[in-house]
């Protein structure tokens, strides 16, 4: 039995969705369900309404589809150009640096992404007229590296403009960055589309106001392998679009329900409505893994009971969380005409770790793959296939990864300096370390295992055996800079009393 | 036998290891559609290395292009 109807196997529903009224009905479904698919705990806010007309105009004109994606996704950079360029980064940055923070600023961050898209299409150029040079056979090397120099010179700029121009820079190309490498990566191969069309990729108006430098939708070349081409395909994808929505609602009734019974905390409404009606509301009180790790920093210890209750439910939150999010843009890709795969699809059916992070936050592993694992892959150590492999998963799981979130968050780098923000990624390199090396003992293992012929209990154990993992990793999952490896390991032996 | 039924061969088997018994059209997206995953592709990268020689880090590596049948053959192709 499914719980969400197969919309998208419909035939009369199909014919329907085709039609210019099926349209209109189609993009009012989506407005309503992704207003209920929005996440009330998360300070994430859809813009639905924007979303909506930007779809209706894609619904009917389809043929003019890319362009109209381009435009969309650069009204959508002017208007949320807060969020999406760090402008409040580059004000703070400013005020470090005794620069007024008024409008000139803004108008500068302006024009530094205009220079920013120009020098890009600029590069492009080069890149599609050098492809078999260093240049266009290693470009996403190139940029990359560009941008981590970049990040390491920053801060000795000399104090004032330049400092601020260089922060600017990075602040700018920080949420585009692997955006832009799906571009460049797209003008090696010979007939990548044109920039026009690139530029809706960059940040696509579907990220909703998920402002994050993952590419949900990766880029123009896997977009155009996945546009909907008839009127026939454009129904099917924009009903796979609203059944995926309908999931997600309940997805979202369910994470509500559970984050209130496991924290004790109501949405803003519910509370009211509780409190107004003088009901006890029945919770655990469990604490959040933050509180708990703040507590054993602190020398306390949890009992073991209470650090599994309160890893299992920040695990489970956070897949739920990575679900809804991760999935509304992917819905929102749909609706826009392409038909994109999940970004999170039953992670919990894995039955081994490779699969638990194929499955859980695709978008994100597909970036470490195409852009750190393949190259590495195709390149170092043919002779051996296990050193190949473990070379190349290590250089995506563990290497990729840490580079990635450190490229993101550049923000602890003006802070506290290049060797601060290196040093207390410590808990993150534990993290990525092990996510490393789980998945290349899982990928050595796998091949020996054919999955389809698992027994079920068998294939109930591993399951289980790879939720424990995830969970147990998510201990060290903490991207900031301030927190002690102590603490986190602290809290980790918490977990095992009879190991401690 | 063929190339292209040498081909198939190898990614009906990738497929059926999976439990993915459906069939196959030279033209479908394996990739794209989720049918393979990268973990896939290796296996298949390992296959064009040793089978057609094709050095991928000469040549650039392009996931795209392993795409579906009438892509690979088109790279061994061009090899």
């Amino acid at each position: 039995m499914r719980i969400v109807p197969q919309l998208d196997t419909y035939p009369k529903l199909i014919a329907f969705a085709q039609t210019p009224a099926g349209k209109v009905a189609a993009v009012a479904a989506f407005a309503v369900l992704l207003r209920l698919a929005r996440m009330p705990f998360g300070s994430i806010r859809t813009p639905v309404v924007e979303l909506a007309v930007i779809v209706g105009i894609l619904s009917f004109f389809p043929q003019h589809r890319r362009l109209l994606v381009s435009a969309a996704t650069l009204y959508y950079l002017v208007r949320h150009a807060g969020s999406l360029l760090k402008l409040d980064f580059i004000r703070w940055v400013a005020s470090w640096q005794g620069i007024r923070t008024g409008p000139t600023l803004t108008v500068a961050a302006a024009v530094a992404l205009v220079a920013v898209f120009c020098a890009l299409g600029l590069y492009l150029k080069i890149v599609g007229q050098h492809r078999h040079n260093l240049l266009g056979r290693r470009p996403v090397l190139l940029l990359v590296g560009s941008y981590v120099c970049l990040l390491v010179a920053a801060r000795a700029a000399p104090h004032g403009v330049p400092r601020v121009a260089a922060w600017m820079l990075l602040a700018i190309v920080c949420n585009y960055l692997w955006f832009f490498a799906y571009a460049v990566a797209d003008y090696t191969s010979k007939a990548p589309d044109p920039y026009r069309y690139q530029i809706g990729t960059f940040l696509p108006f579907w990220i909703g106001n998920r402002v994050s430098p993952t590419p949900i939708g990766k880029g123009a070349a896997f977009l155009r392998r996945v546009e909907a081409r008839t009127a026939e395909d454009l129904a099917v994808t924009q009903l796979k679009a609203i059944k995926l929505l309908f999931w997600l609602v309940i997805l979202n009734v369910v994470q509500t329900v559970f984050h209130s019974f496991v924290y004790g905390e109501l949405p803003h409404r519910l509370a009211t409505f509780w409190q107004s009606h003088h009901i006890p509301f029945p919770h655990l009180s469990v604490p959040t893994l933050d509180d708990a790790l703040q507590q054993v920093a602190t020398g306390k210890t949890v009992p073991a009971y209470l650090a599994w209750a309160i890893l299992l439910s920040h695990f489970i939150l956070v897949v739920l969380g990575t679900t809804i999010g991760g999935n509304t843009v992917v819905a929102c890709c749909r609706m826009a005409g392409f038909r994109i795969l999940r970004n999170t699809f039953k992670p919990l059916y894995s039955a081994n770790i490779a699969e638990f992070w194929n499955r859980y936050y695709f978008y994100f592993k597909e970036l470490l793959v195409d852009f750190f694992f393949f190259p590495v892959y195709v390149r170092y150590f043919k002779k051996y296939r296990r050193l190949r492999l473990a070379a190349a998963t290590l250089a995506a799981a563990t290497f990729g990864n840490l580079l990635y979130h450190f490229c993101r968050d550049i923000h602890y780098v003006f802070q506290l300096g290049l060797w601060g923000a290196i040093a207390g990624f410590r808990v993150y390199a534990v993290y990525s370390l092990a996510l490393g090396v789980g998945i290349v003992i899982s990928q050595l293992r796998g091949k020996k295992i054919e999955r389809a012929t698992l027994p079920f209990y068998c294939r109930v154990i591993a399951c289980v055996g790879v939720i424990v993992f995830f969970c147990l990793l998510e201990v060290f999952d903490y991207t900031g800079r301030t927190d002690s490896l102590h603490m986190h390991f602290a809290f980790f032996w918490n977990l095992f009393p009879l190991v401690r | 036998m063929d190339d292209r039924h040498k081909l198939r061969d190898f990614l009906a088997d990738l497929l059926r290891h999976k439990g993915d018994v459906d069939g196959f059209a030279d033209s479908d997206l394996l990739m794209t559609s989720g049918r393979l995953q990268s973990i896939d592709t290796l296996e298949l990268v390992v296959f064009l290395e040793e089978k057609y020689g094709v050095d991928f880090a000469e040549r650039g590596f392009n996931q795209n292009e392993l795409d579906s049948v009438d892509n690979i053959m088109a790279l061994i192709g061009a090899n």
